[in-house]
């Protein structure tokens, strides 16, 4: 073999600043024995995750080889995503995964980050040699391009890829993955296309495919992004991040059924990604489908146990569904719903003790629990604290006070809810996600399980009145109206069909004081509601008829 | 109470699956020992024996689960551009230790060129077929690459007795072809012509070719990826 010309070029290891992590002192010092006879000097050897960060931070590593299982705690691939969230790991460093899969996306499927390269168990010196050697060659030809994007230089980096590209063509697909990302980051969406059309004119790949798919996202394309991603998930049903794209395109379509479908398609190829579960937990909740939500988020706060990614909001959703779910269920489930509730509840205030607003976040939905399961006493005992303490806050934020609102009307102090409600609504006049959550709450102040008969109702009333049935229509509109009797929609649904009968029947009056009945509950509909142009067109018509 | 509805399927990959992970550990740890070893062991049959049976399972097993994911649907090629030369030096390196040991010459002869393969595929292939050559070898083994008729043509050759007269075919094998009458199963041959199988571009697939003869004069195993 050619190993004499190695022997005769600078040692390219000898420089470089190795860290090995393993938990497995023999693999540890095998590791270090082999490093060091293929010119290695300089190699830390660690046991875990904690040891492995430490050391990163205050140290300058060229590569990391960390095994991936690590036993109990903190696996390689969570330290691989703490390494580059907190930019403890340059781009220019290697991490190299250390596994005894032969299948990479069989442990890992998660989307963030990836290893560059994965080394696969059995590993012995003659490989390692090799292997390094081509990464450690590769890194040191692509060091003009990481280094500016360590330095977050992106044009530079663009055109450093552009001067390589002709000259190692060994790197091209490298070089070529690098460059669509790297304009995608900039926006320029026009030359992502273009790297991602010229490498599909030669060979289809699928990376290839999902970055013009990205494209198309961003461009607002959405119709051929989707049916590009779904010919991929066909060919390939084992590419989750097509399926994570998948669901982002149907959802910007207003597919949100689909959308969730997909995700838990995806999720259970590969449950062990804690984004795509959250992804997964918030469509469900948009569809209020809070089964699936409760079982995402409680996934989502699992996986966070050891990841960079843990935040309390996971505990709240995953309280918020639970709560949600025990309501109206005094029986065994509901019970057994609202004790995890609680449960979840006391661990989120015990891992996030540093949070000031976590004791509070927490009365919030323990207050809805309580009220729940019939307790009214301690839950009204608990919202006399809560309001005290509310009180020595100047603003409550957004999500707070919604969230207290919710508590609020389960309570049956809906007065006091819709004045904290339009109290938000003009602190919050320009941001019209919360606007939209106020909007919604006011609309349905219910449980979900309420939410969802009255959108049934109201779903069979629309039909009826297309298809002609105008009685239908009125009494499934009713009976929606009788749950959630403020809702601005239903309301002017109702107007409109008793309009049109009024339109077949002018003599009878008493349709148009129905009709003036359903106008006033919505009198303090604020100018910016979605609903507002409709019900001043129909308020108008009414006066003109009435007059 | 007994639970009837086991998938015992499921059952037997996750128990291939520690096995396997079991023998990685092993053939690290029989490494280790040649390396420590050096002078005592290098030419014992006895472990390189070992070795070449641990091996031998490991590729076995390795196989299993990729029959196991094409059977659930759940396997699919994940093709990339490579550098052909770095990927067959890599894998002729993971058999060096048993190679120098049994005395085994060995080469590659590759253009520079880069193919289109999923790799992670084809390492189970290669490992499979080059541990397959050493069995039957003489003396030497060589990996050659080539381009020829739009395809990227993977061999493993050797100077053995080449393959009897009814193994040698081209084209794909089919599962009812698995013969566990007989000594072989050929599940190997089945898992590569499976491999290549999944390697498709517009209408043209892969396959797997044996036959006698080559530079050596024993058995020729090639795979051709479109």
């Amino acid at each position: 073999m050619n190993q004499t010309d190695r022997k005769d070029a600078i040692n390219p290891f000898g420089k470089l600043n190795f860290l090995v992590v393993d938990d497995f002192e023999n693999f540890r010092l095998s590791m270090r024995q082999m490093l060091r006879s293929c010119g290695a000097d300089k190699i830390e050897l660690v046991a875990h995750a904690t040891p492995a960060i430490q050391y990163c931070t205050y140290n300058h590593v060229d590569v990391v080889l960390c095994d991936y299982n690590l036993g109990e705690g903190k696996n390689g691939q969570h330290i691989l995503e703490e390494l580059r969230h907190k930019k403890l790991l340059s781009r220019s460093s290697l991490f190299l995964m250390v596994t005894a899969e032969t299948s990479k996306e069989m442990v890992m499927g998660a989307r963030e980050y990836q290893p560059d390269a994965y080394l696969t168990k059995p590993l012995n010196r003659a490989m390692l040699e090799k292997r390094l050697g081509a990464l450690v060659q590769q890194r040191g030809a692509l060091l003009p391009i990481t280094r500016e994007m360590d330095r977050e230089n992106y044009p530079e980096a663009i055109s450093q890829c552009l001067q390589l590209l002709p000259k190692q063509p060994r790197y091209k697909t490298w070089l070529m993955k690098t460059l669509g990302e790297l304009y995608f980051i900039v926006g320029d969406l026009s030359h992502a296309l273009k790297v991602y059309d010229e490498v599909l004119a030669q060979r289809e790949l699928s990376w290839a495919r999902l970055g013009r798919c990205k494209v198309l996202l961003g461009n607002r394309n959405f119709d051929d992004s989707v049916e590009g991603l779904k010919a991929l998930i066909a060919k390939h049903p084992d590419y989750m991040e097509a399926y994570d794209l998948l669901a982002e395109g149907l959802e910007k379509q207003g597919k949100a059924v689909q959308a969730q479908q997909i995700l838990e398609k995806a999720a259970e190829h590969s449950p062990n990604a804690l984004l795509r579960q959250k992804h997964l937990a918030l469509l469900a909740s948009t569809n209020q489908d809070i089964d699936t939500a409760s079982q995402a988020w409680r996934q989502t706060v699992t996986l966070g146990t050891y990841s960079i990614h843990d935040n309390s909001d996971h505990y709240l959703s995953l309280a918020q569904s639970l709560s949600d779910l025990s309501e109206g269920h005094p029986e065994a489930e509901g019970a057994e719903h609202a004790a995890e509730a609680l449960n979840v509840l006391s661990k989120m205030e015990k891992r996030f003790a540093d949070d000031d607003s976590i004791g509070l976040k927490s009365r919030i939905v323990q207050c809805r629990v309580h009220a729940g399961q019939g307790n009214q006493k301690s839950a009204e005992k608990l919202l006399g604290d809560l309001r005290a303490e509310l009180e020595t806050l100047e603003d409550i934020p957004a999500d707070l006070g919604l969230d207290y609102a919710k508590t609020l009307f389960r309570l049956g102090h809906d007065e006091d809810a819709k004045s904290l409600l339009s109290d938000l609504a003009a602190r919050y006049g320009d941001n019209p996600e919360t606007l939209q959550k106020i909007e919604n709450l006011l609309d349905e102040p219910v449980g979900f399980r309420q939410k969802i008969e009255a959108r049934g109702y109201n779903r069979d009333g629309i039909k009826a009145f297309e298809s002609g049935d105008l009685d239908g229509a009125v009494e499934a509109f009713n009976r929606a109206l009788a749950i959630v009797p403020d809702h601005a929609a239903l309301n002017l649904n109702l107007i409109q069909v008793l309009l049109r009968k009024y339109d077949q029947a002018p003599d009878d009056h008493s349709l148009l004081t129905t009709c003036q009945e359903c106008l006033r509950r919505l009198e303090g509909l604020p100018e910016q509601h979605r609903q507002h142009r409709r019900y001043s067109a129909l308020a108008r018509k009414l006066k003109g008829l009435t007059a | 109470m007994t639970d009837h509805n086991i998938d015992f399927s499921m059952v037997l990959a996750s128990a291939v699956h520690d096995m396997k992970n079991s023998l990685g550990m092993l053939l690290n740890t029989l490494d280790e020992l040649r390396t420590e070893h050096e002078e005592s062991l290098s030419g014992s049959s006895k472990f390189n024996m070992l070795q070449y049976e641990a091996e031998r399972m490991h590729n076995d097993l390795v196989q299993l689960l990729g029959i196991y994911r094409l059977g659930e649907n759940n396997l699919s090629a994940h093709i990339d551009e490579h550098f052909v030369p770095d990927f067959l030096s890599e894998h002729m390196a993971r058999h060096v230790p048993l190679l120098d040991g049994l005395g085994i010459d060995y080469a590659i002869e590759a253009d520079d060129i880069n193919g289109f393969f999923d790799d992670d595929l084809l390492t189970g292939v290669l490992n499979n077929t080059i541990n397959n050559a050493i069995r039957y070898t003489k003396t030497r083994i060589r990996l050659t690459a080539r381009e020829q008729d739009g395809y990227l043509v993977l061999g493993v050759e050797d100077d053995g007795t080449g393959y009897p007269e009814s193994m040698q075919h081209t084209g794909t094998l089919s599962f009812k072809s698995l013969d566990f009458n007989s000594g072989s199963t050929s599940l190997g041959l089945f898992f590569a012509s499976s491999v290549a199988k999944l390697h498709t571009e517009g209408d043209r697939t892969g396959s797997i070719t044996l036959h006698n003869g080559g530079k050596y004069g024993g058995g020729v195993f090639e795979i051709w990826l479109p």
